[in-house]
């Protein structure tokens, strides 16, 4: 069914991705042995909040729930929220597609599934209303502002990705609250990225600061001949055809970049509206288009 | 068009409150509301005698609040005093904590220079006040009269001011104990577990927030 594709631009974007993926995923895997053994505490945390020498990054999430719960405005803090959240107002969800620990462990675990059941497609057997996942933002911080306690902090799997090989280095033990980070890998085999498309509080909030990015996939519409193949390629199960690539929700990962055998999909740079070069919604009104045909 | 779609998707008697969700609501709310009652534990401070935060830390009222457990106090201090919990300490999972008679805090400041959130505010060594060290007169075998000990003026930091000695027996002065823990690490005497002659009790956390 699924051809592979004849240009041989196949794994553009899925290489330098991987690439990303693993140094980022480096950081925190070797952090650790480097401030245990070496002493060497130039670098220190891991994605919640990472510190390099003076350069601090706090993700936004965390950050936003500190002054929520606190109610209290530490400026270092503000600072250190500043790159990551100029990035998602910028690339979107990249955090997400690039670096993520919990995406980067789930695409290691697709190659395997896909070597293993020998298909390139991965069927999502359960699939929800995608704003579900603005439902686990908004209730997640409702609910960190009356527990006063910040619910993503204590159990974030990206989070809890770092702390547990914090944990084993330092400590040679692990916490029991990993058990999260299988559980949200396990929910995988239902459907990819059943956590981060419903109910990734972070991802929700990147999405929601990249409504307006400017890094998008765009499709080139005469030359497209509607396979589908994209939609099969989305981790996060969007159809570019109907547009969804250009949605909060699409974290820019170049999936289905890589899988058009007709090349057009493309990331593109969205101007401003005026030259009306790149259609920047597909109306709701419009039939959607079946990608069977 | 869009109104179209919702009436179709949600009939209009849905709308309605019916008996039978009412009933239903009623029967979470009474299964939920014991769980309060339940759940204390994981609300209850791990801080206590000898289980210290970090040096600057905001009061225990906002420190679960406050600090997004990334880590960076833990992996950055050169003595491993600092000791991420587990989930068992509910939501205090994640928080940094000195276990004072196992690895005291050697007041080296590193911590308070990385905490991006400002839960470990980022203070000097004699302004740190992570407790204060008490003796408990009657085991200390130097207030017994039964030895002539000073471990703990011997390795206190801040020696001749936080700890000094009257007629051989020492005494600490609240003025200037920063709670380090490294008296009671050094105390030769187990009381109980987890308990020395001198012990740091970390009575400048319960204090209030004021915002």
């Amino acid at each position: 069914m699924v051809t592979t594709n004849k240009k041989g631009n196949r794994s553009r974007y899925s290489t330098y991705r991987t690439l990303v993926q693993t140094a980022a995923f480096l950081v925190i895997l070797l952090n650790p042995f480097a401030n245990y053994y070496l002493g060497v505490n130039f670098v220190q945390g891991w994605y919640q909040s990472l510190g390099i020498g003076k350069l601090w990054f706090v993700s936004p999430l965390e950050g936003l729930e500190s002054i929520l719960v606190s109610k209290l405005v530490y400026l270092p803090l503000l600072v250190g929220m500043t790159i990551p959240v100029l990035l998602a107002l910028f690339l979107g969800r990249v955090f997400c597609g690039w670096i993520c620990p919990i995406n980067y462990l789930s695409e290691l675990l697709d190659r395997l599934r896909r070597f293993l059941t020998r298909k390139k497609i991965i069927k999502d057997a359960i699939t929800l209303p995608k704003y579900l996942l603005w439902f686990a933002l908004i209730g997640e911080l409702v609910l960190t502002m009356i527990l006063g306690a910040p619910v993503f902090v204590w159990l974030s799997p990206p989070g809890l990705v770092g702390r547990e090989i914090m944990m084993a280095v330092f400590f040679r033990t692990l916490a029991i609250e990993g058990i999260i980070v299988l559980m949200v890998l396990t929910m995988n085999l239902i459907t990819r990225r059943f956590y981060c498309r419903y109910m990734c509080p972070l991802g929700g909030l990147l999405a929601f600061l990249g409504s307006k990015r400017k890094l998008v996939v765009s499709r080139i519409e005469p030359e497209c001949k509607e396979c589908g193949l994209c939609k099969m390629a989305c981790p996060l199960g969007l159809d570019p055809l109907k547009g969804e690539s250009l949605s909060n929700y699409c974290w820019n990962c170049g999936e289905c970049v890589d899988m058009c055998p007709d090349r057009t999909l493309r990331f593109r740079w969205r101007r401003t509206p005026v030259n009306g070069f790149i259609p920047l919604q597909v109306q709701n009104g419009s039939q959607p288009r079946d990608a069977s045909k | 068009m869009k109104k179209g779609n919702m009436s179709r998707r949600y009939p209009l008697e849905a709308k309605h409150l019916t008996r039978r969700k009412l009933l239903k609501a009623a029967i979470v709310c009474a299964t939920l509301a014991p769980s309060k009652v339940l759940a204390k534990p994981l609300f209850d401070s791990p801080v206590g005698v000898n289980r210290l935060r970090p040096p600057g830390a905001v009061p225990e009222d906002v420190f679960a609040g406050k600090c997004i457990r990334c880590g960076r106090c833990v992996e950055v201090c050169p003595y491993h005093s600092i000791i991420p919990l587990d989930a068992r300490s509910g939501v205090y999972a994640g928080t940094p904590l000195i276990y004072a008679e196992q690895i005291p805090c050697y007041l080296c400041m590193k911590c308070v220079q990385v905490c991006p959130t400002g839960t470990l505010k980022n203070i000097s060594q004699e302004e740190t006040r992570m407790g204060l060290a008490v003796i408990e007169k009657y085991s200390c075998i130097t207030w017994r009269g039964e030895a002539l000990c000073r471990t703990c003026y011997n390795v206190c930091p801040f020696k001749e001011k936080a700890i000094h000695l009257d007629q051989l027996r020492p005494v600490v002065d609240e003025k200037y104990c920063t709670g380090c823990g490294l008296c009671t690490h050094g105390c030769p005497i187990t009381v109980s577990p987890g308990k020395k002659a001198i012990n740091i009790k970390p009575i400048f956390a319960q204090v209030g927030v004021r915002w």
